[in-house]
């Protein structure tokens, strides 16, 4: 076994990644998170319970029914992504009763949050997404209700 | 057994195989790195969270598909067999560690980001673990196992 070839090996891949990322037309960007778009806004969790004090704010849980019954932040209306069509119809007039709307879902592998909250600005609603979602709310000790409580 | 690991058909037949896998495997990840890098944040494994930046994952969307491409490569065209099938083997060595520890976890993994990365690619679950168990397997064959021609072999065993 000659050890060093294996280092060899990975070098020509960084090598050819990077060069194929910088000028393929296909590449991301390496310092920015994925998920987040042009023109995506998100608030920290700490501004987000500001205002939820203030009453200042309606949350939306962009994560699955079930989760949602389980936990969730107090009073936020469930917005499944995968089912948004039929549950926006439900809550339509609530969401546009309200110019502040957060959406959160479950943290940083989760990006239900993104999406719902770019389909609410195609309807007209604008809305942000809660930094990290509802496992920082919940580290940060905020409350949170639901049937697992 | 260890006359069967050495035979060197078996071998090149296993170096075909777990070459294809990784060749495969590395053509939707190369063509779209942005999708790859989505699957990876899935995972929630080597981040982003609040510790580990987004450049982490990126990095691993960006570069692994190519390391993947190089070894199922050298491995069908026979180059520095033994290290490739060792790199191999730590990369799926990898894999299986990162979705056992989903499964662990309870986190839901829709696409494995093992083929296809589109809504028809595979979920991560035990049944992949076990076939990567396989593929990981094979790899240790090749890199530990010196392939011997059958010719040889009769000549060794007096046949």
């Amino acid at each position: 076994m000659r050890w060093y070839r294996i280092p060899v090996f990975i070098g020509a891949g960084i090598v050819l990644g990077l060069a194929w990322n910088a000028w393929s037309g296909r590449g991301l960007a390496l310092t920015s998170n994925v998920y987040l778009k042009p023109g995506d806004e998100t608030v920290g969790v700490s501004e987000a319970k500001r205002r939820f004090d203030r009453g200042a704010v309606l949350f939306v849980d962009a994560r699955p029914k079930m989760i949602y019954d389980l936990e969730r932040i107090p009073g936020a209306l469930s917005l499944p992504e995968d089912e948004f069509d039929a549950a926006f119809s439900g809550i339509e007039p609530r969401l546009r009763n309200r110019y502040d709307v957060i959406v959160y879902c479950s943290g940083f592998g989760c990006e239900a949050s993104h999406i719902v909250a770019r389909q609410l600005k195609e309807k007209g609603i604008p809305a942000v997404v809660l930094q990290d979602g509802i496992p920082a709310w919940q580290d940060a000790g905020y409350p949170v209700e639901g049937r697992a409580r | 057994m260890t006359r069967l690991l050495n035979n060197v058909w078996l071998q090149r037949g296993l170096a075909l195989l777990v070459g294809g896998v990784f060749v495969f495997a590395s053509h939707d990840k190369i063509l779209w790195p942005e999708r790859f890098a989505r699957i990876l944040y899935h995972y929630q494994v080597i981040g982003p969270n609040a510790v580990l930046p987004p450049l982490l994952p990126n990095l691993f969307a960006v570069i692994l598909p190519w390391v993947e491409l190089l070894a199922g490569l050298a491995l069908i065209f026979g180059l520095w067999r033994r290290e490739v099938s060792l790199l191999s083997g730590l990369m799926l060595l990898a894999f299986i560690v990162a979705v056992s520890s989903t499964l662990w976890r309870g986190i839901d993994i829709e696409n494995c980001g093992c083929f296809s990365l589109d809504a028809q690619g595979r979920a991560a679950g035990l049944a992949l673990v076990i076939e990567d168990l396989g593929l990981l397997a094979a790899a240790l064959v090749l890199a530990f196992v010196p392939a011997r021609p059958a010719a040889l072999d009769k000549v060794r065993h007096g046949l």
